[in-house]
């Protein structure tokens, strides 16, 4: 329709011009799909829904517009922020004015300040050797939870659901504080300094009740500026300084806070924090009954079998010695017989024999030797003289006859040879 | 103060490692009856600890908890 010739043939017309114009900016890469950073200014969302506003900074500004539904606003943009769009350069044929169609619109200033100081945080978290301090140990079975959450909150419900489906009646406080917000970060900070309190074992003694020995600090899913206080350097600092252990219970799985980093517990979820500190009650119980179960069957299966040993053992007791003592009984008095007729035959014997030595003792007496006729030499000295040799001739000696004595002297000897 | 109250869960380990022991057998009486005993002290801890768990639900707005702690402390020091 258009072309060069029409150039050198006459003037243009305006209109066609300018659609010459939209054509060629529409053919240049560089102004589609370009990503472009400035401020907001003249911001004007239109009843229609489209919103027009002008980017702009120091050098240069340019007209844009968001058509309805196109793209999402953030709703932190407003006059004065800043932002990067994506859009498309475009020519408005009938003004012939530029301005930019924006496909996308994001936020920089505010979260790339955040994100900046965020990562400064973690930096510096990490040279403290926060980041890898030992974390506390959490209860097994809490005594006393101090929740610190929104108030009202979806989350909360959730929670305190759990927990009495868990373990009803578990003792807890919850500390409502605003989770979102340019507040929320010292509401945290200050509910926080109170679960301090409250684990203090004096100031719990004073309440009458078990010190607090877990806290739970958390808020349900959103985007990241509503989340941002568990980015910020004193809810951070108030974790680290809890004497006692801290769940950090923050949005959805993949939302990773730096008070998920520092706490002893990174829970994924409000939820998931309740049922990673909060055991089922039931089971414990089960489990105590089962173990006294166990603990007294064990114990009464040992003294079981004692007594029955011990019942053994009597029942042996009774028959064992006296069958020892029968048996000793019988062998004692037969060897007691025993003894008896062996003392007896060796008296007997004994008897015999002295009445024998007593008969022969009898018989080879002298006097009944005398008795018979015989008679016995002496010397004068009383030596019964046995030889003839022992005598001398003239020697006097003494005759023994049975009823006195004769002296009588030696004439001759005759003497045996052999 | 100076023997520290077994928490749950340390309570639980010697319970069950004491209950094994027993399970296993071949222990004195003298020794069988000791195990016992300390078993059934941990029991005692370990329901005790379940039972005191129960308490009061308490919800409080951030600013309700700080006066309420801050008049009891101030009670207190009277």
């Amino acid at each position: 329709m258009t072309g060069r010739g029409d150039v050198t043939t006459g003037p243009l017309a305006v209109g066609q011009f300018v659609s010459m114009v939209k054509r060629t900016l529409s053919h240049e890469p560089m102004f589609q799909r370009q990503a472009i950073k400035g401020e907001v200014s003249q911001w004007k969302p239109y009843a229609s829904g489209h919103t027009y506003f002008t980017l702009r900074d120091d050098e240069g500004q340019i007209s844009a517009v968001i058509w309805k539904g196109r793209c999402s606003i953030h709703p932190s943009i407003k006059e004065g922020s800043e932002v990067v769009v994506t859009a498309n350069l475009d020519l408005y044929v009938k003004r012939g004015n530029i301005q930019l169609i924006v496909e996308r619109i994001e936020p920089i200033n505010a979260l790339g300040a955040m994100e900046e100081a965020r990562r400064h945080l973690v930096e510096r978290l990490r040279n403290e050797g926060e980041l890898d301090r030992v974390r506390h140990q959490p209860p097994f079975a809490p005594k006393h939870i101090a929740i610190v959450t929104g108030e009202g909150s979806a989350a909360l419900a959730d929670m305190q659901r759990l927990i009495d489906n868990r373990w009803p009646g578990l003792r807890r406080t919850v500390i409502g504080v605003l989770v979102q917000g340019d507040r929320a970060a010292e509401e945290i900070v200050r509910a926080l300094a109170l679960t301090r309190r409250l684990a203090n074992p004096s100031v719990a003694a004073l309440r009458g009740e078990p010190p607090v020995d877990l806290v739970i600090v958390g808020r349900g899913g959103g985007s990241p500026e509503d989340l941002w206080a568990f980015n910020l350097e004193p809810v951070v600092r108030a974790i680290l300084a809890s004497p006692v252990p801290v769940v950090s219970a923050v949005g959805h799985e993949s939302d990773l806070l730096v008070s998920d980093l520092v706490a002893d517990i990174r829970a994924s979820t409000p939820s998931n924090a309740i049922e990673r500190s909060v055991p089922i009650r039931a089971e414990l119980e089960q489990w105590l009954d089962e173990t006294d179960e166990r603990l007294n069957h064990a114990t009464l299966r040992t003294f079981g079998d004692a007594r029955q040993q011990l019942v053994a053992l009597h029942a042996r007791l009774k028959v064992a010695p006296l069958a020892g003592i029968n048996g000793g009984k019988r062998s004692m008095l037969a060897l007691q017989s025993k003894l008896n007729r062996a003392t007896e035959a060796r008296f007997a014997h004994e008897r015999t024999r002295i009445a024998g030595l007593e008969a022969s003792l009898h018989s080879i007496h002298p006097q009944r030797v005398l008795e018979r006729g015989y008679a016995m030499t002496q010397t004068a000295d009383g030596e019964v003289i046995t030889n003839a040799s022992m005598l001398t001739v003239g020697q006097r000696f003494n005759l023994q006859f049975v009823d006195g004595a004769a002296e009588a002297a030696v004439t001759e000897i005759h003497t045996t040879e052999e | 103060m100076t023997e520290k109250q077994p928490t749950y869960n340390e309570a639980a380990q010697r319970l069950e490692a004491i209950v094994a022991t027993l399970e296993r057998g071949g222990l004195g009486l003298d020794e069988t009856l000791k195990l016992y005993e300390e078993g059934a002290a941990l029991l005692k801890t370990c329901q005790a600890e379940l039972v005191a768990a129960e308490g009061r639900l308490n919800e409080l707005r951030l600013e309700d908890l700080e006066q309420e702690l801050q008049t009891q402390e101030a009670e207190n020091q009277d």
